[in-house]
């Protein structure tokens, strides 16, 4: 069996990190102050481009990027800490958080140097956002499956097909697209190839998608005869599946797959009091003894990441345990408040929780189904 | 960090693996008493690792101690090794003289005490007051794994510091983490059933439903874990941490037994068969010393007391390692 308590090593979060909390937390209260619970509930989702530029202005986005890029040259526990604080107050960091969490990293790992230098330092700043094009109308969970092609031309690429699902692409300057370069869906994860498109070009179409809420978060994105330079390339030709596998490890690893109904956890134990009703205590403290190994395994695994390691199978068991508390978290406080229904609830809370409850089922969706995450879990315990 | 720990637990997972096997297990739980192998575990020194050097032991602190409490957990000790450990370390950082060899179970409140029968003293709370006493279990033995319903309290031996906590506390830690032990053991019985075990003509871990099962139990298996390990820090158990702990263990354990049973079909509860030498006991240990709500709302208090900062903060400053 190779998925034991040795995957993830005890780790504290060393001093020079923790250094960085209290700034954060001062600079969160003085730019979400007023802002109510059920705005801040949007976690992640929310998109605030003055909020971003404020965090570039503080040197916050591309933390772990190298000084020479623009980034603050830190390390992977100080961008926990920076994110941690971000999420638990609800901050609105969706603007750049694509780019921060994963475009970066790419791009410094297997960009060419031009593309570092050409796009890296915008991004610290807050002028580039990034959004991810993987998914397609008939490529879900079978990513290998895509069908957008990339076509080489004389100077450069052609790019013709559709992304779906893309969040903030109606915000967002660059995609980083996943794309077919050779061969056809057949040969699956072998002529897959990211491109950084610039989603400015001409043929390139964003159509954002409404949905039941009436929120308007993720898009449709159509390339019609694209004509991408040369360099938009990122890494190898035909090396696209194992780098998207690379950005999985950070997609998966972080707070965000733990933290994203906080706001409305915290919110209702607030209103318990001092002397919260026995099952109302022991509701909030069932779901804290969920929450606290899974943050261990959160902060183990940026220790990994620091030393150089993917823990992809490790993220993979993280996350589908992290966005099932999270799931469980709104289901949990409306059977609470519900429970004595004669009884009068906070409006506010209402409002958040009832945000949260008609988003909370997509928490497991986004960044990989539960199906999926436990068919890698099975095969990391020798079982594929 | 654990260096000491690892490399003593390693010693201590040799020992165990030729000296609880299977038929000692059972030979224990037919005769519901220690026999030889009490006093050959004892000898071996393991249970005076968390005792100073000067007093012959290790001078092993919790977190280093861990791995030894997993182990018997993982090799389903029948006897409390553990509990024993865990008292003579609180006895001794008092003082208090401990009989030579005793075997010493935890006796926090509880509707049973897991080794009741098989030990010859209890660690007790008096009105606060943690006391060994020489101790005898009886009442009914429901699982079959020698726990007492009864505790006949004899003669004082020591008295400790009044601390009305202590033993549960401790108590409630060993538990979690011989769950956490006994878990992981139960995982890999259930990955090597799923190897071997053949139907429709393929072994029944290519069946995507089963993987899916695993990968659930593994998730239980090892969050528990991680819990567990948090519960074993510092010099003394903290409220918040054991909680934490006991609480993750609870949960878990419906559902890694429920999965690992599914796995094994019927076979699995056969008194041949080892898998339920583990899931009795880690239902046992489910009922004693506080339940998920019990220590899930001790958890929740300590949240509320704790207004000032988000969850998050409070997992920082109370669960994380290295917080202590
Ligand atoms: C809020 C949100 C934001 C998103 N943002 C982005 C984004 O920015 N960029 C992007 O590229 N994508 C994005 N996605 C798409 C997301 O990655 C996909 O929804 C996800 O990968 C699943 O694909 P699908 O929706 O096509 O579902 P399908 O793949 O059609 O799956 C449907 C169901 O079938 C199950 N299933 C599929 N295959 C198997 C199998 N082999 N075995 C067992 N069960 C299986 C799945 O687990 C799922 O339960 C976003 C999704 C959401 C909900």
């Amino acid at each position: 069996m190779s998925l034991t308590l040795e995957n993830f090593p005890p780790a504290v979060i060393p001093p020079h990190a923790e250094a960085l909390r209290d700034e954060v937390k001062a600079f969160i209260a003085e730019q979400l102050e007023g802002v109510p619970p059920h705005v801040r509930a949007r976690s992640w989702a929310g998109f605030d481009a003055d909020f971003s530029r404020a965090m570039a202005a503080r040197g916050w986005i591309g933390l772990t990027i190298p000084r020479e890029y623009g980034g603050a040259g830190l390390d992977p526990f100080a961008r926990f800490v920076l994110v941690e604080e971000l999420l638990a107050a609800g901050a609105p960091v969706a603007a750049h958080w694509i780019g921060d969490r994963q475009s970066a990293p790419l791009l410094l790992h297997y960009g060419t140097e031009a593309q570092r230098r050409d796009i890296l330092p915008r991004l610290c700043n807050g002028e580039l956002f990034f959004c991810i094009g993987m998914s397609e109308p008939n490529s879900g969970s079978d990513l290998a499956s895509v069908r957008t092609r990339a076509e080489r031309v004389e100077g450069g690429w052609r790019l013709n097909g559709q992304k779906i699902w893309t969040t903030y692409a109606h915000k967002s300057h660059y995609m980083i697209a996943l794309v077919r370069t050779s061969g056809t869906s057949e040969d699956r994860q072998s002529g897959l190839s990211q491109f950084l498109v610039d989603l400015s070009l001409p043929g390139v179409t964003v159509r954002p998608i409404m949905i039941g809420t009436g929120d308007t978060d993720f898009n449709e994105v159509f390339f019609e005869d694209v004509l991408l330079p040369e360099d938009a390339l990122v890494g190898a030709e035909g090396n696209g599946w194992k780098q998207v596998n690379a950005e999985l490890a950070f997609e998966r690893s972080g707070p965000e797959r733990i933290y994203s109904s906080l706001v409305l956890l915290d919110l209702w134990a607030r209103l318990l009091g001092d002397s919260p009703d026995p099952a109302d205590a022991a509701r909030l403290g069932r779901l804290v003894s969920r929450l606290a190994p899974l943050r261990e395994m959160s902060v183990a695994m940026t220790a990994l990441l620091a030393k150089g390691e993917s823990p992809i199978t490790e993220a993979a068991l993280f996350k589908d345990m992290g966005t099932e508390i999270e799931q469980q978290i709104p289901a949990e406080i409306a059977d609470a408040v519900a429970t004595r229904p004669e009884l009068a609830t906070d409006p506010e809370l209402l409002r958040t929780l009832a945000y949260l409850m008609q988003l909370n089922h997509v928490f497991s969706l986004r960044g990989g189904t539960r199906e999926i995450l436990r068919g890698m879990i099975a095969r990391g315990l020798g079982l594929r | 960090m654990n260096e000491v720990g690892n490399f003593l637990a390693e010693a201590f997972c040799r020992q165990l693996a030729g000296l609880v096997t299977p038929e000692a297990i059972r030979a224990v739980e037919d005769s519901a008493s220690p026999g030889e192998l009490w006093r050959t575990l004892d000898d071996s020194g393991f249970a005076d690792a968390l005792l100073p050097e000067a007093a012959g032991g290790a001078g092993l602190d919790l977190a280093q101690a861990f791995p030894l409490v997993l182990a018997a957990g993982e090799y389903c000790v029948p006897l409390p090794f553990a509990e024993t450990m865990v008292a003579r370390s609180m006895l001794a950082a008092h003082g208090a003289d401990v009989p030579a060899g005793a075997a010493i179970v935890l006796a926090g409140p509880s509707a049973i005490i897991p080794c009741g029968r098989l030990a010859g003293y209890a660690l007790v709370d008096r009105d606060g007051v943690p006391t060994l006493v020489a101790a005898g279990g009886s009442g009914s033995d429901l699982f079959r794994t020698g726990a007492a319903t009864e505790l006949d309290e004899g003669e004082v031996l020591a008295t400790l510091p009044r601390d009305p906590d202590a033993v549960l506390l401790a108590a409630a830690a060993v538990s979690a983490a011989l769950m956490a032990g006994a878990m992981a053991r139960v995982l890999e019985m259930s990955l090597r059933y799923a190897g071997e075990r053949q139907q429709f003509g393929r072994s029944l871990g290519k069946f995507q439903a089963i993987q899916q099962q695993l990968a659930v139990l593994a998730e239980q298996v090892l969050s528990t874990q991680v819990a567990a390990r948090s519960a074993f820090t510092g010099s003394a158990f903290d409220p918040i941490r054991v909680a934490a702990a006991k609480c993750r263990a609870n949960e878990a354990a419906t559902q890694v037994c429920n999965i690992a049973h599914a796995i094994h079909g019927a076979i699995g509860v056969t008194a041949e068969f080892d898998l339920q030498l583990y899931t009795r006991r880690i239902k046992q240990w489910q009922l004693a010393f506080g339940s998920e709500s019990y220590w899930g709302a001790r958890l929740g208090q300590a949240r509320i007391a704790a207004a000032a900062g988000t969850t998050a903060d409070f997992l920082r400053r109370h669960l994380a390692t290295g917080s202590e």
